[in-house]
């Protein structure tokens, strides 16, 4: 359960500036580690800012949503979770230009497929890039293996991931059983639903429990159907008497929905502009890049041979 | 293994239960008859390797395989010459090594291994302590006399004792003969009415009884135990010290789930909760799935550090 979890101690952090300073650090860490590399040609303006960053993370984030939802067998929304929480927390030590957003969330989604107990082989699970040819498929399968073990070395081995979805439904549950003064709680399901959706691609299963955004995705829903649930909250959960905590649960709420809010879809322009950016730093630093990303090879774990060329891929090519 | 046998004339024990087997130096068996025949003369050669042997060196095969026995005999001889023991080395250690060296140089022999040089190192070993082997060996055999003696003497005192239980007992029956005796001439002589006489000579023999009962039992305390402990050694008898210790106490289980309080599963039935959930279906229930267990575990989950607020 949640309140002896990794997740709990290790994966909720305190606000949004805490989460932003630790993508910043690995940004800078990224800068020097090439600038002190001493390779001729290096500026600054090669280099991604933080914003641009975002950009195409939110970018690629879409692209993993989208090939979640386009999967076949269909993916149970917990996999998607738990697959989507993977890949904010490797970027959240990670920067997208020392590993590509793209191989990454791929291993993501793998990943979180075998974990969460969604049994697909792996030809299969490369069989869902449409777009590649069979020896590409291949070859994408191959990639996805070699950053697994980083992967989970990065997830420093936390994979439990607690998703907000059953917590919503043991809400509803409760809901049903103890508030009668709520006519219709299946109504709320079809928003809240759409609620933890939103909440996926932000950073609020970074900052708050699954349980406390399940039952801010039903406030949420119930607001919006101009119901009060408030005396949910003061009865049934027992916060009459514990103002201070109520009033806690209340903050937490508007910020979770200032966070949903704030979300927008990237624009494609920018996302293009920085893809050649991205690209480039990639091709220019591709071989640095191949040492670093066998890193866990180097160790011992894995003894394989380093394939001679490495194609990159564009990402039309995938999806 | 029945069939251990002669080498030489291929009867086995099998065949001749009174075979005796007979074992030289060089650890090659033989059989009695054969040993007689091929050294008459009293010396010869072993028959399967070669090794100049003497009839006298010939002894009865004790254990199934040869080369026990020829490693056995190697070892007396060995041991004659390794004869130091753990006092005459400064430290565990050396006694150790020195051991060790004996079991190579009779492994080594045993097993024909490097025997020039194991004899030699063995003559070496002889020249150089002499003196301390002569000691040793002075010794040894009066350790051995000590031992003997000890034996002799415990087997005196066996002996003596067997003779006083015997004396006692005879005498014990002469007693009782003189007493029958004594019956019939008071019964030929006495003017006494026979019944008196008779229960008198009762009163007397329940005595003589009681009193071969006492002595019995007196003879019985003795100050040894079979063990060889004296007996009116205190073997602290006194319990075992007693450790006083605190008494577990069963505490219930505490977890905190930083949220509100979740139902027990017992009790998910009553409060109506699994009226909202999908009943579980008959093939579900036969591993022990219940609809209750599903139900438990949405609604932890659903609370479960919903009060945790970080900031």
């Amino acid at each position: 359960m949640f309140h002896n979890s990794s997740q709990g101690k290790y994966w909720i952090l305190k606000n949004e500036d805490d989460i932003e300073q630790k993508r910043c650090k690995a940004n800078q860490k990224f800068r020097h580690k090439i600038l002190e590399s001493g390779k001729p040609g290096v500026s600054e303006s090669l280099f991604l800012e933080r914003h641009e960053e975002d950009v195409l993370f939110r970018h690629y984030e879409r692209r993993m949503l989208d090939f979640c939802n386009a999967f076949k067998p269909a993916m149970p929304k917990s996999v998607v979770g738990t697959g989507i929480m993977y890949f904010r927390r490797f970027y959240l030590h990670n920067t997208i230009m020392e590993y590509h957003p793209r191989i990454i969330m791929l291993t993501c989604a793998y990943l979180s497929c075998k974990v969460e107990e969604f049994n697909v082989s792996s030809t299969q699970f490369v069989g869902n890039l449409l777009q590649e040819t069979p020896a590409g498929q291949e070859r994408v399968l191959e990639q996805i293996l070699e950053f697994e073990l980083l992967l989970i070395q990065q997830l420093k081995f936390h994979l439990v991931v607690h998703n907000p979805y059953r917590p919503m439904e043991g809400l509803l549950i409760d809901l049903k059983t103890r508030y009668p003064a709520l006519e219709n709680p299946e109504s709320l399901r079809k928003s809240a639903d759409d609620f933890l959706t939103q909440a996926t691609i932000t950073d609020a299963g970074l900052m708050f429990p699954p349980s406390q955004i399940a039952l801010t995705a039903i406030l949420n829903s119930a607001s919006r159907a101009s119901l009060s649930m408030e005396s949910y909250l003061n009865e049934c959960l027992g916060l009459k008497e514990d103002k201070e905590t109520l009033s806690k649960m209340y903050e937490s709420m508007r910020r979770m929905k200032t966070i949903l809010k704030k979300y927008g879809l990237p624009k494609p322009e920018e996302v293009n502009a920085y893809k050649k950016k991205l690209e480039r730093i990639h091709a220019e630093f591709a071989s640095s890049n191949n040492k670093r990303k066998r890193g866990y090879e180097e160790d011992g774990h894995v003894a394989k041979e380093p394939r001679l060329t490495e194609e990159i891929m564009s990402d039309e090519d995938m999806l | 293994m029945d069939d251990q046998g002669c080498p030489r004339c291929k009867t086995t024990k099998y065949r001749n239960p009174s075979l005796k087997l007979m074992v030289n130096v060089c650890g090659h068996t033989l059989c009695e008859n054969c040993v007689e025949m091929l050294f008459a003369r009293g010396s010869g050669n072993c028959v399967q390797c070669d090794t100049p042997l003497r009839k006298s060196n010939f002894r009865v095969q004790l254990f199934e395989d040869p080369t026990v026995d020829k490693e056995v005999d190697i070892r007396k001889k060995v041991l004659k010459i390794y004869n130091k023991r753990d006092f005459d080395f400064p430290s565990l250690r050396e006694y150790n090594d020195f051991l060790e060296q004996v079991e190579d140089i009779v492994f080594n022999l045993t097993n024909n291994i490097d025997v020039e040089n194991t004899k030699l190192r063995m003559e070496q070993y002889q020249k150089d302590n002499r003196d301390l082997i002569q000691r040793n060996k002075v010794k040894l055999s009066r350790e051995q006399e000590d031992l003997e003696e000890m034996l002799l003497q415990e087997q005196t005192v066996n002996e003596q004792r067997r003779l006083d239980l015997l004396q006692e007992e005879q005498r014990q029956l002469q007693a009782k003969r003189k007493n029958k005796q004594a019956l019939l001439d008071e019964l030929e002589k006495s003017h006494v009415p026979a019944t008196i006489l008779l229960a008198q000579h009762r009163v007397r023999a329940a005595k003589l009884e009681t009193e071969i009962e006492q002595q019995k039992q007196a003879v019985k305390p003795t100050n040894l135990f079979s063990t060889g402990i004296h007996m009116r050694q205190t073997v602290s008898l006194q319990p075992v010290p007693k450790i006083e210790e605190v008494l577990y106490q069963y505490k219930a289980l505490h977890v905190e789930t930083y949220g509100p309080l979740v139902p027990e599963l017992e009790q998910l039935g009553r409060l109506g909760y699994l009226n909202h959930v999908r009943a579980a279906m008959p093939q579900d229930t036969a591993g022990g799935y219940t609809s209750a267990l599903a139900c438990h575990r949405a609604i932890q989950d659903a609370f479960s550090g919903m009060f945790v607020f970080k900031r």
